[in-house]
Formats: structure tokens, sequence, C-alpha cells
């Protein structure tokens, strides 16, 4: 498993009893962001813009904690900004720990290693590491050389000591399929738990916009990437989301499925998009006209979405929703390599595209998908 | 959330193509915003000028009907039936409350402050990042600014 059994077990219990109790929007995640400044200034990152008012300014942990009570998830993903940077993570992360949250830390890890010993292991608590590939493709994204290294060695530790260590990847236009599949293979040798991937998206704040991965080639880059696959890969997402990546099924947006709470309140309407806020998470869902927003809408600006913060939710709804759903997703957690001919054709003769940077500063030179093939027995 | 002029690349493309047969997605026109002072001049430029500065990552100044002036960021705004019901929500930038301010108290506007989404491309790393190499730099990368 992916996940520890507990944490399927509360988010399974917990997605049965909204559907029991009639509810047909629930939040999945809360997406809380205390503060938005970060020691990083990524060039595809929206999130770090701000005047240094705004930038100094962070959530308390009592404001932490009230939203969690408020959206009432089983599971709180912390992106930011850089979470590290809060004076006050570990006094949130411990206080989240005691109300039993699964916690996801999204952090680009430069500061782990230093700040490690402020926290406690525990089975509720995930560092994920944000790692854009091997080791120059990340460097690039993050516009900093050496992050990576920084990064991986910020992973080495917390699994050594024995926290839960997660990663996620966010792939542009650009991304080369085999050393995303490389990448894969590293970060299963450096021992992280399991991994997110995602495609970035033209959301309205970021300051790129001309590399951004349309939902066609989003699918063949995805199918590529995700068919036939190493057994010893481990990812931390539903098999439905991940197969409505590949082009496989056709899913919904949940805009609600991954609630965001930051300075400014409830983020309406969701993680990507900023159409105002809402004082609280019942003003949120009562307010915000849901059918204008997902791919399905004609909304512009969900045109190209497929990211795992609008679909994700899709996915986990679409297994508990029928027997159907649940075989299927027990099959994807199972039995599926996703073996398909055509992707491999795919990825043989994959050429990377002139759109994106990423390909123009050279081979990866990390180990090889041959050589880590070696090291993990794949 | 952009407006119709900002979201123009993207309305082109979709007219012409089905979401889910794009390659490559059009991102959004980017409007050089900063030290724009809006007219005013009638309620659609009110709203306009306002969903502008709603968009805009820098502070903004507003100066009110009764001559006080809010110099912030604008964080949110809410559109009602008319402007005496529509207003905009500013965090000062010399405060750490919220200001409330009515569409309708509104005398002036002015994008003031930096506009800190100006200038920050892929290119522009690409062109930096290139710059840097051939000038034998190491361990090239972009700082985040200063806070103080």
């Amino acid at each position: 498993m992916a996940v520890p059994v507990s944490q399927a077990w509360t988010v399974a219990t917990y997605v049965l009893k909204q559907k029991l109790m009639g509810r047909k929007k629930y939040p999945l995640v809360l997406m809380l962001e205390p503060l938005f400044r970060c020691n990083l200034a990524c060039a595809g990152c929206g999130k770090i813009q701000y005047p240094a008012h705004i930038l100094k300014a962070e959530l308390s942990p009592e404001e932490c904690f009230r939203a969690v009570e408020e959206c009432g998830t089983p599971m709180v993903a912390i992106p930011g900004g850089e979470p590290l940077l809060h004076p006050q993570m570990p006094e949130i992360v411990a206080g989240l720990v005691a109300r039993k949250k699964y916690v996801y830390m999204c952090t680009n890890a430069l500061l782990l290693k230093e700040k490690l010993h402020l926290f406690k292991p525990s089975k509720y608590l995930s560092f994920s590491v944000h790692v854009d590939g091997q080791r120059e493709h990340h460097d690039f994204s993050v516009c900093r050389e050496g992050g990576y290294d920084i990064a991986m060695e910020g992973v080495r530790v917390a699994v050594e000591a024995g926290f839960r260590v997660t990663t996620n990847t966010t792939l542009f236009d650009g991304a080369d399929p085999n050393s995303v599949r490389a990448h894969f293979d590293e970060l299963m040798v450096a021992g992280v738990e399991s991994m997110m991937v995602s495609p970035g998206y033209t959301y309205d704040k970021a300051p790129d916009q001309k590399h951004f991965l349309g939902r066609a080639r989003s699918k063949k880059l995805f199918r590529s990437i995700l068919s036939n696959r190493k057994k010893t890969w481990r990812f931390n997402a539903s098999p439905i989301f991940m197969e409505f990546l590949m082009g496989k099924k056709d899913l919904t947006c949940t805009p609600w499925g991954m609630p965001t709470f930051s300075i400014f309140g409830w983020q309406k309407p969701c993680y990507l998009l900023q159409d105002g806020y809402a004082d609280s998470f019942k003003e949120l869902m009562e307010t915000v006209q849901w059918s204008n927003y997902g791919t399905e809408s004609g909304n512009p600006q969900c045109a190209n979405c497929m990211v795992h913060s609008g679909y994700e939710a899709s996915g986990v709804n679409y297994t508990f929703s029928s027997l159907k759903g649940l075989l299927q997703t027990a099959k994807g957690i199972f039995f599926s390599k996703y073996e398909d001919e055509g992707a491999m054709k795919l990825l043989n003769e994959w050429k990377p595209t002139s759109h994106g940077p990423l390909v123009q500063i050279g081979s990866p030179v990390a180990k090889s998908a041959t050589e880590l093939q070696e090291v993990s027995g794949d | 959330m952009a407006t119709e002029t900002q979201e123009s690349a993207k309305l082109t493309q979709l007219a012409h193509e089905n979401p889910d047969e794009i390659e490559v997605a059009a991102g959004r026109e980017r409007e050089q915003l900063e030290g724009w002072i809006p007219a005013l001049a009638t309620e659609a430029e009110i709203r306009e000028a306002l969903e502008k500065a709603f968009d805009y990552r820098g502070d903004i100044t507003i100066t009110k009907k009764d001559g006080l002036q809010v110099v912030g960021y604008l964080f949110d705004r809410r559109r009602g039936d008319s402007l005496a019901d529509s207003f905009v929500r500013v965090i000062p930038s010399n405060e750490k409350t919220r200001v409330n301010i009515a569409y309708s108290e509104i005398a002036a506007l002015a994008f003031s402050g930096r506009d800190t989404a100006a200038g920050k491309t892929f290119e522009a790393w690409v062109k930096k990042y290139w710059d840097k190499k051939a000038a034998g730099e190491r361990n090239i990368q972009i700082e985040p600014e200063k806070l103080d």
C-alpha cells in the first residue's frame, strides 16, 4: 500500500459517512496555506508574488486549527509558501497530529535537515517534498542550481529519522517522460513512501504563461510515463485519478474537493483559481456557483486543468460511488501494471519539444534508468 | 479572476479547439498596470478598474470621497447590483486589519505599488541562466526578494 492502512481506512470511512449522510459536496483534503513567503523564487510559481507586507503575514496556530475544525477533512496538506519558514510550524503540525489529522507538509526541503529535530515522527505526519524531476530538471524548475541535492539530502535524513516522506512532482510542457520515469526510480531508491505527480496548469497567477500542457499533451505524457509501470513504484494518488491523467478515464472536476484556507480566508473557488474569498467554510460552500468551474463548465480558466486539486477527489468519489468503482480501484492498486504497447512506443519515440526550457540544459546527470533498475532490482 | 481582455488568448484558442484536443494551452495576456490611474468616469469603468485591481499583485492606493487614502493589497471584491452594495476588501500596508470600502465611496484609484508579478517569466529565467552560465558563474539561482 502507498499509504498506511490506518490512513486508507480513515479516508474510506470518512467518505462513506459523507455518502450515508447524503452530502453531495464534501471536501477531502484541506489545503492550509499559513504563509506565502518562500525561500525559492520559482519562475513557475504564482503563490509567492505579493507585496512584502503580505509575504510577511502568517496564520497563527489557532487560526489554522479553527480552519481545520470548520472544514472537517481527515487530511490536511500544508503548502505555501514554504511552511518551514513559519516560526510556529512545529506547533501547528503537532496540533494537527493531536487532532488525528493526516498531515502532508509540502516543502521544498531546503530547510528540512536543519528543522527536522523540531518534529516528531508520526503515522499522521508526512513530509511531502516537492521534487520536479531529475537533478537538472528540478534545479531549473526551482530556478536554483543545487536545489535537487539539498532536497534529496532532506529526503534521506527524514527517511533515516523514521518520518514518512512522500514526494510531489509537477510536470510542465517540455517534460521528458523517460527522465520522469528515471526520476521515479531515484525517488524509490531514496526510500520515499510514495509519489504524487500532476500536470502544471495555466492558472492566472502563474508568472509563466507559455509552458502549460494542454489536455491532449498531458494525456500523452502521462500515458507514456504511467503505463508499463515498474513494480517498485508506489504512488500516493487515487488509481482512478491516475487513469484520468493517462486518458483512460473521464472525470469531471470536484472544485470543492480540496478547499484552500490562507491569510485571506477561504479561497473561491479552488486552490489555483482566485475569484475572491469567503470568511467561513460554510460561506465558501454556499456562495460559490460551483457549476461555473471545471473543464465541462466551458470556463476558459478551467479549460486545460487536470490538476490533482480538482480531480483527485473526483477519483476518490468515483471509487466509492459504485461496486464497479471499488473493483476498478482495487485492480489499479493491486494488479495493474497498465501494460500498453502503444505507450511504450510513445516513450521510445518521444522527442523533446522546443516549448519548454527544461530540455535545453542537457541530459540529466543523475543515474540512468538502467543503473537504477539494477539498484532497485526491477 | 481575469477580465475578458486578459483572457482573450484562451478564449480565442477555445473558440477553435476542444479542450481535450489542445496540445499546448494558451496563457493569459498580462497588462502593464503599474502606475495606472484609471479615469473611473462611468460605472462600467469603475467595475472594470476594480476587477483589474483585484487581479493586480502589487499594492494599490484608494482615495475615498471623504478624502481619506488607503494604501494596501486589494485581496477581494464583492460585486453587488449597485456601486453602493459592491465593495473591495483591502489589507492596508501598515496595519494588520482588513478594510471594506464600497465602490460608491471611491473617488480615485492608483496602481501605486510595484507589480510583483512583472518580468518573472520562464523566458526571463532562461535568459538569466544562460547569461550567467556564459559568464562562468556557478550555483545560479533566483534569490527571493528581501522583505525588509
